[in-house]
């Protein structure tokens, strides 16, 4: 059964992606006067959770990629070879993911891999890729202490500390507030990497004199939020920081506002961007980020492009909200890096690859980054955004804001 | 040590949000307590009526209450047709277990591939109304739901022990061939009350897409609590529950404002194997 | 007399075993018919076959000149077959009143005369059935047929391990159906002493086949069919 779902779910994916690299060549042929990559393909084997718990967020990452290997194709493939990318459902389990990614390498012969998204089927596949050494690029490991395989490389700018880096950007904002928060109430999924960035926040909220006044533990996929909101409004923080997935923030604002209590400032680690912008009661609310469909980073090389190509397909694929993010952008991100190595190592060759990208580092959607830190991380980039007129506005480190967007304070 | 109004706070909406569980659980309890069958695609149904509500909501504004007028008997067909299938393949209690978890996980896949996986947020101005009395706050939407929840229970209630088709399905529940011998027509009842499950499955819907959040993935969700809730309430009994669905409801809920909210699933299983433990007459 | 059963040609049975074979037998309206024999020859075969939960091989019934052969047990039961089975399988999680009224149709027999008939039963009427004693839950299985208000009653072995005094009880009861009543019935029993007085006409089963009829009144007088078949004296 898992067996003909996986069979069923490739052919259906190659089949889109042989259509899809067709339609593109036509299209790209005569607008650009480049020989078309030729020969036998490079096939770059991965796997996404297409199925399962994490499925909402992966057919995000499944048109990103699916345009990318569009755009790679449209330049010069790799190394003059067309990139066919052979995309498997590993059902959100990382042991479905370790098998494939087994099956990927020594039963289909790709010539490079790609990393899957969320922590556990990252590791999972990092086992498997370091026991063949292959390189793998992921996008979206939030404990990059984990990554310890030294060809494996992070395409988001997470630094290697972010439970340590992050928090201070945090911190930083509020204190430029007039009245700085002196009170935060931490609250938490107990999904690893929210959990992992929520301990960071409440002992670098302690260590700068912001009072501690509750760090409360839920379980992911808890269901009521009645008896945390009541928590949380007999707490009454200046600050309140939420390690949210999904629509947990919004649930927890819903049973907030049920009691009467809307909270000070307020801050979501990964929210549903879309409903907790939209969400009567996401004013004002802040949020990771990496980058955002706005100035200055609509200015970056390629990213305009993207933007369109990436609403047309997500508004193709039926997805409620239609517009570029940092999910996306990992992904974009990712196959920019290993384009980067293939490219700057003139070879297909993993080791060169991997040495390559240590020495040179890529520039991708997410501006220059390196891997010659620990973990192979560089500078962290984490920003801070923030609900103003039912848009995520970058309002944190002051310049990355769009021209006349500032940081409100509640 | 959390202050009064916590915890009062905390019972309320504990309770309140327990009525969701007994609500799922009653049309669980009845099938698994009167036909024999564990129908796990009782979740799959009640988030396929969510997902119809929040269609019809959505895209067309139809009020949630009509779209609950359209959706419930829709389900209690479905249900119908499920039980013909069950009858037609004489499926007994395991196979039933595994068939309808095929099903679930079918609607599951059929939900994702017309809805996406995507998290699914049904917005009215239902979904933060509240009112206050003293200090505690009431939510509308829960309380209602925990009304219509009170409603349906009593009412099925009555139906199994005052009428004589309830009385009929529980002798047949426990000696079909005996109960078949004095002329009752089980078949024909099992229709009916696999109707009324799947049925109840669409009221549950209803509110689910009112209250939760919306994704594939979510059938799974409820599954664990709801079955400690139809086993605390007693097999084939709707009040039991949703008097054990507040129950645990409600003590999540204290775990949650006492202890730490990471303890609430805790709680509500220790619960459970505290009472097959200690094994009351009432199981 | 018309008669309300008749029973041609019958062989029946369970999985592939063969237990009763060739089995004839007319019962008139308003008749008593007690069905005797030795453990394990078919008695409640015979039963079990006219509720209709047996597997036939061979032959036919009617109930009330109307072919029941091929119907199903729920099917007989609304033509007026009321069984009150060995196991007296009562249903222990309704109470003794809902044990009455989940199968009740209408009639002369209403859920009042039952408990007029047995009275204990109107004293326990909101215990639940698995609190009965033996002898209560054997009133109950009893009346719980009555209550479909039957056309023929069916009664396999009613006086089985019970208290002396509760069998005394019962056969009262019994005989005040078939005697007072008019109530149409077969009973089956081992002890044929008990039953004989209360029925109109009796037959012995051995090893499947009847292998005696004649009124009740005649065994009673004469009782060395009894001894040959059951092998017993007559008293």
């Amino acid at each position: 059964m898992v067996e003909q779902v996986g069979a069923w779910r490739r052919r259906h994916v190659l089949a889109g992606m042989a259509g899809m690299a067709g339609g593109a060549a036509a299209l790209a042929a005569p607008a650009i006067l480049r020989a078309a990559p030729s020969g036998a393909p490079v096939k770059v084997g991965g796997t996404l959770s297409l199925t399962g718990f994490l499925a909402q967020t992966a057919v995000i990452h499944k048109i990103a990629a699916e345009m990318m290997v569009e755009e790679i194709n449209s330049r010069n493939g790799f190394l003059g070879r067309p990139v066919e990318f052979v995309l498997l459902d590993d059902q959100s389990k990382p042991e479905v993911a370790r098998s494939l990614y087994e099956k990927l390498i020594t039963v289909d012969k790709v010539d490079l891999i790609q990393g899957p998204y969320a922590t556990a089927p990252i590791l999972a596949a990092m086992g498997v890729a370091q026991r063949y050494s292959k390189v793998m690029v992921q996008s979206s490991m939030g404990i990059p202490k984990l990554q310890t395989y030294d060809m494996a490389f992070p395409a988001t700018p997470f630094g290697s500390e972010p439970d340590k880096t992050y928090p201070n950007v945090i911190l930083d904002a509020m204190a430029s507030f007039p009245t700085p928060p002196k009170t935060i109430v931490v609250l938490t999924s107990k999904f690893p990497s929210a959990k992992f960035m929520a301990e960071g926040m409440r002992d670098q909220a302690e260590k700068r004199g912001v009072k501690v006044l509750l760090y409360l533990e839920y379980e992911s996929g808890n269901r009521d939020f009645g008896a945390i909101a009541a928590r949380v409004k007999e707490a009454n923080p200046d600050l309140l920081w939420v390690g949210s997935l999904g629509l947990e923030s919004n649930q927890l604002l819903e049973s907030l506002r049920k009691l009467d209590y809307s909270p000070k400032n307020h801050f979501h680690l990964y929210p549903a961007p879309g409903p907790l912008a939209l969400s009567p009661d996401g004013n004002n609310a802040l949020c990771s980020t990496f980058l955002e469909p706005a100035e200055p980073f609509m200015s970056r090389p390629g990213m305009k492009r993207l933007a369109e190509l990436y609403k047309e397909r997500a508004t193709k694929a039926n997805l409620p909200y239609t517009t570029i993010d940092a999910q996306a952008c990992g992904m974009i991100s990712e196959w920019q890096v290993l384009e980067a190595g293939v490219n700057g190592a003139k070879s297909l060759d993993d080791k060169a690859i991997a040495a390559w990208l240590k020495k040179n580092g890529a520039t991708t959607i997410y501006g220059k980054m390196r891997f010659d830190g620990p973990f192979n991380h560089g500078d962290a980039a984490q920003l801070i955004k923030q609900v103003q007129d039912k848009e995520w506005k970058v309002v944190w480190p002051k310049e990355f804001a769009a021209p006349g967007v500032k940081l409100i304070a509640s | 040590m959390p202050s009064a109004t916590l915890l009062g706070q905390a019972l309320i909406s504990g309770v309140l949000a327990g009525g969701m569980y007994g609500l799922l659980a009653m049309g669980l309890s009845l099938s698994w307590g009167l036909l024999r069958l564990v129908n796990l695609s009782h979740f799959a149904l009640a988030f396929l009526s969510a997902y119809i509500v929040y269609e019809l909501g959505t895209n067309y504004h139809v009020e949630p209450w009509w779209s609950a007028a359209m959706v419930v008997p829709a389900m209690f067909c479905i249900g119908a047709l499920q039980h013909w299938l069950f009858d037609r393949f004489k499926v007994n209690e395991l196979a039933s277990l595994l068939i309808t978890f095929s099903f679930a996980v079918i609607v599951e896949a059929g939900i994702q591939l017309y809805w996406t996986a995507d998290y699914r947020r049904y917005e009215t101005e239902y979904s933060t109304l509240s009112f206050k009395t003293g200090p505690f706050y009431i939510p509308v939407l829960e309380l209602t739901l925990c009304m219509v929840a009170g409603v349906l229970a009593w009412g099925t209630w009555l139906w199994l022990r005052k009428t004589y088709v309830g009385k009929a399905l529980r002798a047949a529940a426990e000696d079909p061939e005996i109960a078949a011998a004095y002329g009752v027509d089980h078949k024909k009842l099992a229709y009916l009350l696999s109707g009324i499950g799947a049925a109840y499955a669409g009221v549950a819907g209803t509110f689910i897409a009112l209250i939760a959040t919306l994704a594939p993935a979510q059938i799974w969700a409820w599954l664990g609590v709801v079955f400690a809730v139809v086993i605390i309430g007693r097999l084939g009994n709707p009040l039991g529950a949703l008097f054990a669905g507040m129950l645990i409801g409600a003590s999540e809920s204290i775990a949650m404002a006492v202890l730490s909210p990471a303890w609430a699933p805790v709680v509500s299983f220790s619960m459970l194997i505290a009472i097959l433990l200690w094994d009351p007459d009432w199981i | 007399m018309a008669d309300l059963l008749t029973v041609d040609g019958l062989s029946a049975g369970y999985g592939r075993a063969v237990v009763l074979s060739d089995i004839a037998l007319r019962l008139g309206e308003g008749e008593a018919l007690a069905v005797l024999g030795r453990n394990g020859v078919g008695k409640t075969t015979l039963i079990d076959s006219i509720v209709g939960v047996t597997r036939r091989f061979a032959g036919s019934l009617t109930l009330g000149g109307r072919e029941i052969t091929t119907l199903a047990p729920e099917a007989r039961a609304m033509l007026g077959i009321g069984w009150v089975p060995q196991e007296r399988n009562i249903f222990r999680s309704l109470t003794v009143e809902e044990n009455i009224t989940a199968v009740a149709r209408p009639g002369p027999w209403t859920t009042d005369r039952v408990f007029a008939l047995f009275p204990r039963l109107k004293e326990r009427r909101r215990q639940a059935g698995s609190s009965l004693s033996g002898g209560e839950q054997q009133m109950l299985a009893i009346g719980r047929a009555l209550a479909t208000n039957p056309r023929l009653l069916l009664l396999d072995e009613p006086t089985e391990g019970l208290a002396p005094i509760i069998v005394e009880e019962l056969l009262a009861a019994l005989s005040k159906l078939f005697r007072s009543e008019g109530l149409s019935g077969i009973i089956v029993e081992q002890h044929a002493q008990k039953i004989l007085p209360i029925t109109d006409r009796a037959l012995i089963l051995e090893r499947g086949r009847v292998v005696h009829q004649s009124a009740s009144a005649e065994l009673l007088a004469d009782a060395t069919p009894l001894e040959r078949f059951l092998g017993v004296t007559g008293r």
